[in-house]
Order: C-alpha cells, then sequence, then structure tokens
C-alpha cells in the first residue's frame, strides 16, 4: 500500500510521530483512491450518520464513523480491523446532481473507522449537501452552510446549544425538535456528550432501551469510551440534529470521569495512573465528533479550545474548562487565591485576545461550567475560581456584546453578568445563558430543591429544571434566546415543544428582557 | 500503519487479603493502548499461553487488581499483554506468580462477627444508600451492638459517618460492640474489612475494653459505598480494604468484651463486617 505524505497537517509532531504516524492520521482526512483493503460496501456501515463541524467560510470538517454494529464490545463498530477507503462528495443540491468538492479519506482501525476529511474551496455563506460512499454503500445526506466572508455581516444566525445527553436517563426528544427548528445554522455542544457511568437497572430510565453487559461497567478503557460513543450516537435524533447543521463541541468532565480536575481524577487515583484513562478519553472525543485534527490529542493532553467567526455578526470561542484548572480548593483561603486558574495562563490569554480584539457584535463564549456567582460551595464552577473570574469578566467587558454559553446543571438558567460580583451597584458586562440537559436527570420538573441557591440573586431571570435546549438568534440589533423544554424523556420521545421563556437582548444593553 | 504494542515489562505483584495486585511498566501513548489484557491460569511457576479463556480482566492503568480472592489465600499465575487503538495485540509479559495474603476470616476461628465477610454492605442497617436515616436514629453519634441480642440488619447501620460528613453533622461516631467470651480467652485477631472509605480518608481509632488497641490511616476511597451495597459487581468502583490487628491473649477477658470502633478523622466508613477470630 502507497502512503502519500500528509498535505493537510499543520501540527508539526504528527510529521514527527511514531505509532499513529502523520501518514495514518493524513489517512483518515485524505488519502489516495487506491488506498486500503477491498470496500465492503453497505449502508449499514454508516449506522452511527454524519456530521459536519469546524465551519469557516471556504469549508469544513466532514465527518462519520463506519460501525455496522456501534455497540460491539471491542469498540471497532463490527468493522474488521483493517483500513478501508471512504469517498466523500459535496454538491449543492440534495441529489449530487452538482457536485463541488470530493475525495478519498481512509477509516483506520487506529481511529476506529473514523474520518475527518476537511473540505476547503467552497463558497461562504452558501448551501451544501454531503454524504461518505464506500463501495456500494452510502451515507444519510447530511448538510451545512458556509460561514458567511470574513468582511460581511449577515442578517441573521441562528444556533441551538445542549448539553448533558445522559442517554440513558431518556429521550433526545429535545434534539428531535432542535434539529426541526426552522432557523438553524449550527448546533454547540457545552459539555457531557456521553456519560462514564455503567448503566444498569438502577439509572436505564429510558424507556423501551436495554444495553448489553459490556454497557453496564464504567467506562476506562478505549473499547469502552468506543462502545459509549457507539451507544450514545446511535439515537437517530442526535443524528439529524448532526446531518442537519455543522456542530462546534467542547467538553466538560463526563467525557472522562466525573468531577475530574486537571491532571487528577477525583476519586483517589495518581494522576500518573489516571493519564491513561484520560488520554483514551480524549481520543474517543476526538474520533467521535466533527473536530480538526488540532484536536487530535497527543497522549493525554489536548487542545480542544477553537474558534469561529460569522463574519462580523459573531464570534465564538469555545473553552475547555476542565483540562487545566487547578484543584478544588481546601479552605476559603485557597479559593479567593489570586492565582488560581479556571482556564490555564495560555488559554485565558487566548480568550481575552479574542474577545478584546473582536470586530463582532457579538461574542459568545461556549464553557463547561456556570460563570454566574450562585453559592460559594459550587466549588466545582467558576465559583471555586472567583479570581479566574473576575479576570474573565474584566476582559468580557472591553469587548462587544459578550454571551456565555453554558451547560452542566440540567437546569436552564438566564442570568445577567455584573464586570464586580462583588458589587451590586456595578453594571451588566454581559448575560449568561444556561441550557439545560438533554436527557440527565430525566423528566425533571420546573422547580426543584436547588432552585432557591439560584432564584435568590436578582441577576438570575430564569430557572426550570426540565429537559430541553436552547435556541439563540443573532442579529446586528439584538440576540433573541429561547428557552425550549419537553415536558417527559423518560417514557418515549414524543413529547412536545414547549417554550419556558425567551429573552431578547439589544446590542449595546447587557441585559435579559423578557420577550 | 501504527506498529504493534510492545511487550509489557517490569510486571510486580504485591499481596494483601482478598488481592493480588499487579502493576508494570507502563507503555506509553504511542501507540495509544487501548488496555492492558491481564491473563490467569491457578498454581505457581505455571507457563501458558494467554487466551479468552483465561483473561481475568482488562485495564486501561499499567495496573491491575486480582480481586474477591478467597481470603485464605490463591496463588496465581499472571502474563499481561497490551492491546492498540488499531486492535493490534502486543506479547505478553512473562508470567509471574503470586498467593494472595491469607486471611483470618480463612485462618482462624470466628469468636464473634457482625455481618458477613462477602464484599457487600448490603446486610446492614440502612444499606445500600439510606444513610440519611443515620443521624436521625443515633443522634447521640452513638452505636450500641450487643452480640447475641442484635441483627447487622437492626442495630448495625451501614456506615459509620465521621468528622468530615456535615449530612451527619460533622461529628465523630462510635460503634460500641459488646461479645462474650464463654472460656479463657486465646491469642486472637479482629477482622475489619471495609467496602469503601471516602476521598477524605480517615483515622479509625479501635477501643478494646476501654483502651486502644490500635489507630488505623484509612486509605482514601471511592466515596461511593454511601449510595452502592456490592463491591462485587463486575466493574465495581468501590475501593475496599481490610485490616486485622492482633489482640493478645491479655487484651481478651472471659465474659463481657466491647470493642470501640471511633471514626475520629475524616469521612464515613462502610462496613463490610467486623470479627474476631481466635488463632489456630
Amino acid at each position: 500500500m502507497t502512503q502519500p505524505a500528509p498535505t493537510r497537517l499543520s501540527r508539526r509532531r504528527l510529521l514527527q510521530a511514531g505509532g499513529l504516524s502523520a501518514a495514518t492520521i493524513a489517512l483518515g482526512i485524505s488519502a489516495p483512491e487506491t488506498a486500503g483493503a477491498e470496500p465492503v460496501g453497505r449502508d449499514e456501515l454508516f449506522a452511527l450518520g454524519v456530521a459536519s463541524g469546524a465551519p469557516r467560510p471556504d469549508g469544513m470538517v466532514l465527518w462519520t464513523r463506519l460501525a455496522p454494529d456501534p455497540t460491539a464490545a471491542d469498540g471497532h463498530g463490527g468493522m474488521p480491523l483493517r483500513p478501508v477507503p471512504v469517498r466523500w462528495d459535496v454538491a449543492t443540491d440534495e441529489r449530487f446532481r452538482d457536485v463541488v468538492a470530493s475525495g478519498h479519506a481512509l477509516a483506520q482501525p487506529e481511529l476506529a473507522h473514523s474520518v475527518h476529511p476537511r473540505v476547503t474551496g467552497l463558497e461562504p455563506g452558501t448551501e451544501y449537501f454531503y454524504r461518505f460512499r464506500v463501495g456500494r454503500g452510502r451515507s444519510p445526506v447530511g448538510r451545512f452552510r458556509t460561514l458567511p466572508a470574513p468582511g460581511d455581516t449577515p442578517e441573521r444566525f441562528s444556533f441551538g446549544v445542549t448539553s448533558c445527553q445522559a442517554w440513558y436517563h431518556g429521550h433526545f426528544t429535545a434534539h428531535r425538535h432542535l434539529a426541526e427548528e426552522p432557523d438553524l445554522d449550527l448546533a454547540v455542544f457545552v459539555g457531557d456528550y456521553i456519560y462514564e457511568y455503567g448503566i444498569t437497572s438502577a439509572n436505564l430510565w429510558r424507556r423501551g432501551a436495554s444495553v448489553g453487559p459490556a454497557s453496564a461497567v464504567e467506562v476506562e478503557t478505549l473499547e469502552q469510551y468506543r462502545l459509549r460513543y457507539g451507544l450514545f450516537k446511535s439515537d437517530p435524533h442526535l443524528q439529524r440534529l448532526h446531518a442537519r447543521v455543522p456542530a462546534v463541541v467542547t467538553w466538560d468532565d463526563h467525557e472522562v470521569q466525573n468531577n475530574y480536575v486537571g491532571a487528577s481524577s477525583a476519586y483517589g487515583m495518581s494522576d500518573e495512573l489516571f493519564a491513561h484513562r484520560v488520554a483514551v478519553g480524549y481520543r474517543a472525543f476526538y474520533e467521535h465528533l466533527p473536530l480538526d485534527v488540532d484536536a487530535l490529542p497527543e497522549g493525554p493532553s489536548a487542545d480542544v479550545t477553537t474558534g469561529l467567526d460569522v463574519g462580523r455578526l459573531a464570534r465564538f470561542s469555545l473553552l475547555d474548562t476542565r483540562q487545566f484548572r487547578d484543584p478544588v480548593p481546601t479552605s476559603a483561603e485557597e479559593q479567593h487565591d489570586p492565582d488560581r486558574t479556571m482556564l490555564g495562563a495560555e488559554q485565558e490569554r487566548w480568550v481575552a485576545d479574542r474577545l478584546v480584539g473582536s470586530p463582532a457584535t457579538w461574542n459568545l463564549l461556549a464553557n463547561g461550567v456556570v460563570v454566574s456567582p450562585i453559592t460559594e460551595d459550587r466549588t466545582d464552577q467558576w465559583d471555586g475560581y472567583p479570581a479566574a473570574r473576575q479576570r474573565l469578566l474584566e476582559a468580557m467587558a472591553r469587548s462587544s456584546n459578550p454571551v456565555v454559553l453554558t451547560g452542566d446543571i440540567h437546569k436552564h438558567v438566564a442570568s445577567e453578568l455584573r464586570a464586580d460580583v462583588d458589587d451590586p451597584s456595578a453594571g451588566n458586562v454581559g448575560v449568561e445563558l444556561i441550557c439545560t440537559s438533554v436527557a440527565s436527570d430525566g423528566d425533571g420538573a420546573p422547580t426543584d430543591s436547588y432552585t432557591p441557591d439560584w432564584v435568590q440573586h436578582d441577576y438570575v431571570k430564569l430557572y426550570d429544571g426540565r429537559r430541553g435546549y436552547l435556541h439563540v438568534t443573532l442579529t446586528p440589533e439584538q440576540m433573541e434566546s429561547t428557552f425550549v423544554v419537553v415536558p417527559w424523556v423518560e417514557a418515549d420521545d414524543t413529547a412536545p415543544r414547549e417554550v419556558v421563556a425567551r429573552f431578547t437582548t439589544p446590542a449595546g444593553r447587557p441585559r435579559l428582557d423578557r420577550a | 500503519m501504527s506498529q504493534n504494542p510492545a511487550v509489557v515489562t517490569g510486571l510486580q505483584t504485591e499481596q494483601s487479603i482478598t488481592r493480588t495486585t499487579l502493576s508494570w511498566r507502563s507503555l506509553g501513548f504511542e501507540p495509544l493502548i487501548d488496555h492492558y489484557r491481564v491473563h490467569a491460569v491457578r498454581g505457581a511457576e505455571r507457563d501458558f499461553e494467554p487466551t479468552e479463556d483465561n483473561l481475568v480482566g482488562k485495564t486501561v492503568y499499567p495496573r491491575f487488581e486480582h480481586d474477591g480472592l478467597d481470603p485464605l489465600g490463591e496463588t496465581w499465575t499472571y502474563r499481561v499483554l497490551a492491546r492498540s487503538d488499531a486492535g493490534r495485540l502486543g506479547r505478553p509479559s512473562r508470567p509471574v506468580s503470586a498467593t494472595s495474603t491469607p486471611s483470618v476470616v480463612g485462618t482462624g476461628t470466628p469468636v464473634a462477627v457482625v455481618g458477613a465477610f462477602d464484599g457487600r454492605t448490603l446486610e446492614h442497617r440502612f444499606a445500600p444508600a439510606g444513610y440519611a436515616q443515620i443521624p436521625v436514629e443515633h443522634p447521640d453519634a452513638v452505636v450500641e451492638y450487643v452480640q447475641g441480642r442484635d441483627t447487622p440488619g437492626t442495630a448495625w447501620p451501614y456506615l459509620l459517618p465521621g468528622p468530615g460528613d456535615s449530612w451527619a453533622g460533622r461529628k465523630v461516631y462510635r460503634a460500641r460492640w459488646t461479645f462474650e467470651l464463654s472460656g479463657a480467652p486465646t491469642d486472637s485477631d479482629l477482622a475489619i474489612w471495609l467496602v469503601d472509605t471516602t476521598r477524605l480518608g480517615g483515622v479509625l481509632q479501635v477501643l478494646l475494653n476501654g483502651s486502644a488497641l490500635t489507630s488505623i490511616e484509612l486509605p482514601a476511597g471511592a466515596t461511593r459505598g454511601s449510595r452502592e451495597g456490592d463491591a462485587t459487581v463486575p466493574g465495581s468502583t468501590l475501593r475496599r480494604c481490610y485490616f486485622e490487628p492482633e489482640v493478645p491473649a491479655d487484651r481478651l477477658r472471659t465474659g463481657a468484651n466491647t470493642v470501640e470502633l471511633v471514626l475520629a478523622e475524616g469521612g464515613w466508613v462502610a462496613w463490610d463486617a467486623v470479627g474476631l477470630f481466635a488463632r489456630p
């Protein structure tokens, strides 16, 4: 088999790496037509659907993972342990009569037969359709719209925000409705795309679902993480959402282990040992999402921070609030230590630069945990990192219309962010929109035992404990945020879409007005 | 394409009660190791070929606890190999044999026990998750248990809370266990088996008939034994631990004896069982 020199890799290390070599990775992105074994063409190869992501004005990353049996216990999705060539096409029409780009990638067992080709040379602000082919097997058709050209200001841009997809706690009804939103350009996933817990009769609340014994234990090995992504991504509503619009993703803790902090487990294990689990958790994250190759981990380190500009209308920055944070504080003095960091120094500078230097009207930060001050003991949130939060707020104050998008807490919360959390008279610098879970915690209720902690603050404008998603529309004049709930998720996926609250935020006025 | 994983080297064993812990040199991250596969056969110094039939566990870490062994001790011979991200298998390590430490639960004669030494809290009161009842039922932070009169299900809560537990009032809890010795005391051992502890660890003081017998430094645990009661479920993350301090005959007396277990520091312990065992 002839392997070409990698042509699309920006990371020097890939050119130097042994093992999972530059060429190997490159083949998941771009491969000669002759590479790989004889195709095993069947539509069932695409049981995990398709996705697009890392949007740019001139292109997109396309994703699929060949897996005729997504819950195969060895984590290889029922695929033979050999490379398989995959062809991709991008067209301006759904029937692929006008194919404007096509190419080959090699699905390899090293990456669980996932491919991440980056399409370039497309027109900005244009809708395209894409599909994959293996032999005579064809994937579902996905679509995306490229981002506007850098200088342009689009009239509007709409996106959905979701988090906390505990598949076993309920049906992905939220994804069903989000995928059907008339206005939708992007899906933003803000963490806990999977959960690592063992799935047993105690937590399998998704009626009608069953799992094999391999899913009954806590996820620790690469084959287990792959199996877990295979299980969650087998959901048809999640697949429809991914096929409908590009996705950008950041992680929280459950992509590895509950409440892990930096390089440390919260469950009494040395960092040296835990690094092995982090490495396979991060790898599986890359394998299953439409990410640029820059997000490919190097052992237990990965860079998933990224950004995109929607012309001059909006700038998104996706933060990693898990990998670089300082340990849980052991005292109030430590908690308030000015040197404490949530993002790490490098990421903190990066996001400040993106905020302050942004040409965009709206500046959105997607992050894993709540920024708004709620209670001192919520040390997993930015409440555990007050000095770092103050620095973030100061950078936000120097930018135009900053908006934080958050998940984690399994509740819808809308909050205004004050310039100084300790000064009630300080003006607002921005707003935080916290989306509830897609499924985690099952049906939920409008209020619960946590409600008083949140609504005690006058800057918290909404609290709802049911499942759902957030839909946001940006225009040059205002941001409209719609908090959608579904009344149940455990029984089935038929619950209706209900709007629990809608806010407008005028450009230049960082507040939440009930619409 | 990526290479096969290297051979596993540096295989070492550490023995404890019902458990042999294996560790080896990490093969690093190139190629990425999906997991290590631990193969084992009963008996010592045997060479054998790893097969699916003798696979006793998989682990992502260069460390494996072969758990649930007979308290009398079990001898096994181990070989470990790695599986890469691409599903390729490395060559297995050289075989290494080890015998788990025999416990007094297996070697001694039971004199008095509370609960079953089985890796579960389930026979104890409020198990597996009713911890909130403990401070309600024991507002004075004292658990009294009289052998012969009481049973684990009615009088021995599955957790002994500690000063690190805000839900239990941040108190030092003590469990007072009284039993009768009908004959002359003999040299004995006290078996204290725990299903889990908290991430805080702690200190468990052991008093016998009013004076200190020993003080046990508790390891950090999984903090899950308050909600899960069975450490023998495959994949359980509960962290069992075992302590078996000796009890010389002259520390015991004919008639009533009282063992007091005081959680002086740290968070709760989840009981598997406690018992006094006479030496053979």
